[in-house]
């Protein structure tokens, strides 16, 4: 039961961060993680649209279940969204979100440097996804 | 979400961050707000503007942080169905969270509100000097161009909105969660009023942006 990939989207729809977790993970370039980031935002965007029964405000895409893998996503009140893809069985899918979430307020937000809705290239964030995915055991 | 869960959830939050000390947090901004003295030359009209740009920038950040930590500690901040929610949010977890302040809200109307601050921990240590008038001051600055009363004294330091950084904060961190707000500190202790009072006055609510290519026409 392995986390395969981490990747955030603004609220623009740019990548804003992507990383593997784990080996299995498949190879692929930026820029096509930059098309998947910014498709999987229109995604979200039309399955909130298209959906019958029009909710609260983060009404979208929350949960992805195939027979290879399982895509998981946190949309925050400000329009940024965690996806989290994994093998199918992984547990704990929307608490490692909201660790990551944590993480992104504690090292990428507080970082002087960072400016909200850039890509994030902060090592403390690296570090602190890091601490979560051994908290919830990524073998 | 009810007012006095409102007020629990601010009391678990506030012993879930991590503490500084009040005296070095009170003298770092006297000496921010010293330092901007300094560098606009006494132009208070421009230091206010500067104080809440600085808030602004702070703001927008707090709130990711506010929304992310109540997830964490279970605490179901639920979307606001009035604009009084939000301004209990904003007053008794925001401001409670992070500075460990006891705040009211007032005056709610369907667009503005008004929040009562307490205890500042801003302006512990601070007292506005008397605004001079007439000659005996030393260094002569008139402020024509911002049209205060006394040209030929010093600068009017009861214009000056010492704790204005809140209002960036506020206006920053609701402008995430698309509510365009104008703040204003009204009523200030170091400017001889009984109570801080800041009112908030709400412009728009904007679009979310990406829902809005694919409604359906």
């Amino acid at each position: 039961m392995a986390f395969l990939d981490l990747f955030i989207v603004n609220k623009s729809g740019g990548l804003i961060h992507h990383r593997s977790l784990s080996e299995k993970a498949p190879q692929i370039g930026t820029n096509e993680w930059l098309r998947i980031g910014s498709t999987f935002h229109s995604l979200h965007a039309i399955a909130a649209e298209a959906s019958p029964v029009r909710g609260k405000i983060d009404d979208g895409i929350e949960l992805i279940e195939s027979e290879g893998l399982v895509l998981c996503c946190f949309q925050t009140r400000t329009g940024i969204k965690f996806v989290l893809t994994a093998e199918p069985g992984t547990g704990y899918l929307q608490k490692v979100l909201k660790e990551i979430y944590v993480a992104y307020t504690d090292c990428a937000l507080k970082d002087p440097f960072y400016e909200l809705e850039m890509p994030i290239r902060c090592e403390l964030f690296t570090q602190a996804v890091n601490d979560v995915m051994s908290r919830f055991g990524n073998r | 979400m009810s007012k006095s869960s409102i007020t629990a959830s601010g009391h678990t939050l506030w012993s879930k961050m991590p503490k500084a000390n009040t005296e070095l947090f009170a003298l770092t901004y006297g000496s921010l707000i010293t330092e901007l003295l300094k560098d606009y030359d006494n132009d208070i009209e421009e230091i206010n503007n500067q104080l809440e740009r600085i808030g602004h920038s702070i703001g927008i950040r707090c709130i990711d942080e506010l929304l992310a930590k109540s997830e964490v500690n279970g605490i179901d901040i639920g979307p606001c169905s009035n604009l009084e929610n939000t301004a209990e949010v904003v007053a008794k977890i925001g401001f409670r969270c992070f500075l460990g302040m006891t705040c009211d809200v007032a005056n709610v109307t369907e667009k503005s509100f008004s929040l009562f601050l307490y205890e500042n921990p801003l302006s512990i240590f601070v007292e506005l000097p008397e605004t001079t008038n007439g000659d005996d001051d030393d260094r002569h600055q008139s402020f024509n161009s911002d049209g205060k009363e006394n040209s030929g004294g010093g600068p009017d330091w009861s214009k000056l909105k010492y704790s204005n950084v809140y209002c960036g904060v506020i206006r920053g961190a609701l402008e995430q969660i698309n509510m365009k707000v104008e703040c204003d500190f009204v009523r200030d202790v170091l400017r001889g009023h009984d109570v801080n009072e800041i009112k908030v006055e709400l412009k728009e609510i904007m679009s979310d942006g990406a829902g809005q290519d694919y409604h359906e026409e």
